[in-house]
């Protein structure tokens, strides 16, 4: 009997998450003493009863309705799908007729009808047509990503501004671990994509999502004090906050511009 | 309504038709609002959740995948409203008695005695005000393992949050509450 096991161990067998839980039971078949700490989890978890929700009835869902049917905002729709509406397909049909008579009329000229084009040097190879489309699609993923990321920073950020001073901040510390990560990886391909005011803010989480990372897990009142002096002097939420709808409505203009338009001026 | 009329009610309410969305809110409002309730513990904020939660499930229909399930896609959203509630409440939460604190407002049981009534009932208001001393996410992490049933693989996708800060806001949680109860242990 080498190792017991650990509350948060039996808190996993109970909510059935332990992938091993054959040993577990093993385990709890040999050792009282965690036989012991088991029964008596179990016994305080089995006395929390799931609160009933205050009755609703039939005609509660045309209730709702009657409520939100004034407040429904404009869709957001997913960016393929401005490609499909009438008029950009009408402007579509109009640049693809257009596109035809200017290559036949190209062909009709070049083909000696024409004054003859002198070429002093060997054309240069264009690059594909799809790498400009490209750039602007992952640039548009790195966007939602970004915006994503800094919406879980946020969470995160929140949450150590609202701990008590005593509380236990292991979770968030975990979190801000994760975070940290995928901050780095944003940060570099900001910088990449020539989004600097962007990678700077990253930078700044960055740091402090480390600082939360390596405070003590039980938090006194002057760490806590400590780290939200920190996030307030740099207006972090603040930055994170509106970087977050900054980049969400570019996201959106994205999606909404033309790609031939936007190809150029991204 | 089968799956075939489902998939053209969500077709047509992405498309913008209100009363395709409407059939959507009347099917899945006592849903949301059951989950709603207990994450927040109060039947106004409940009712202010589910109300966000059809507005943010509309404003976002265009991005919702046709096939994924829309209630799992709702109960997302419910979940995450609740957790934003409770945060931009949270004052209020530490200054104000829960509603399930009043005994007349606990639902009747078929419990044999009436002692054995009175233990429960006080479990449950003791459950109930630990619930308003956790963290949101801890409160909205616990409720879905405890009462919803949920993975914690599900939670974490359903909060946004990493299988370890998952786990860990269930850890906590389920610390907190056994603390807040082992003053009763024995009874009931």
């Amino acid at each position: 009997m080498t190792k017991h096991y650990t509350e948060d161990d039996l808190i996993l067998y109970y909510y059935e998450e332990r992938s091993r839980r054959g040993d577990i039971q093993s385990h709890l078949d040999a050792c009282d003493e965690c036989a012991d700490a088991y029964r008596a989890l179990a016994a305080t978890l089995r006395r929390i009863e799931t609160p009933e929700a205050p009755e609703r009835g039939d005609q509660y869902g045309l209730e709702v309705w009657q409520r939100i049917r004034h407040r429904l905002p404009e869709q957001e729709m997913p960016w393929w799908s401005v490609w499909f509406r009438a008029d950009r397909l009408a402007a579509a049909g109009v640049f693809a007729v257009l596109l035809l008579a200017a290559f036949v009329a190209g062909r009709w000229w070049s083909a000696g009808n024409g004054p003859q084009l002198i070429v002093a040097n060997p054309p240069v190879p264009s690059p594909p047509d799809t790498a400009p489309a490209d750039d602007n699609a992952a640039h548009r993923v790195l966007l939602t990503s970004v915006a994503e990321h800094l919406d879980r920073s946020e969470r995160v950020l929140t949450e150590i501004m609202n701990t008590k001073a005593g509380g236990d901040i292991s979770a968030e510390q975990r979190w801000a671990e994760d975070l940290v990560a995928a901050s780095r990886l944003y940060r570099q391909d900001a910088s990449d994509a020539g989004e600097h005011s962007v990678a700077l803010v990253l930078d700044e989480l960055e740091r402090n999502l480390l600082e939360i990372v390596h405070s003590p897990s039980k938090a006194t009142a002057a760490t806590i004090d400590q780290l939200r002096r920190r996030i307030d002097a740099a207006s972090l939420l603040f930055k994170v906050r509106v970087l977050g709808d900054e980049l969400r409505q570019r996201e959106r203009q994205d999606t909404q511009r033309p790609r031939s338009l936007s190809a150029h001026t991204s | 309504m089968d799956a075939t009329e489902v998939a053209a009610v969500l077709a047509r309410a992405r498309q913008g038709d209100s009363e395709a969305f409407r059939t959507l809110v009347e099917r899945h409002s006592r849903r949301a609002f059951q989950l709603a309730y207990r994450i927040t513990g109060n039947e106004q904020d409940a009712e202010d959740v589910v109300q966000e939660s059809f507005i943010r499930a509309y404003r976002q229909l265009g991005r919702f995948e046709a096939r994924a399930h829309f209630g799992t896609w709702l109960h997302r959203i419910v979940a995450n409203c609740s957790v934003d509630l409770i945060r931009s409440r949270r004052a209020r939460y530490d200054h104000t008695s829960t509603d399930a604190l009043d005994p007349a407002d606990q639902p009747e049981t078929d419990a044999p005695n009436p002692e054995r009534l009175a233990a429960s009932t006080q479990i449950q208001q003791t459950v109930a005000a630990a619930m308003t001393e956790l963290s949101p996410l801890e409160r909205a992490a616990f409720t879905l393992r405890h009462y919803e049933g949920r993975s914690i693989a599900e939670i974490g996708k359903t909060l946004g949050l990493g299988t370890s800060a998952t786990k860990h806001s269930v850890f906590r949680a389920v610390r907190k509450l056994r603390a807040a109860l082992e003053p009763l242990r024995g009874e009931a």
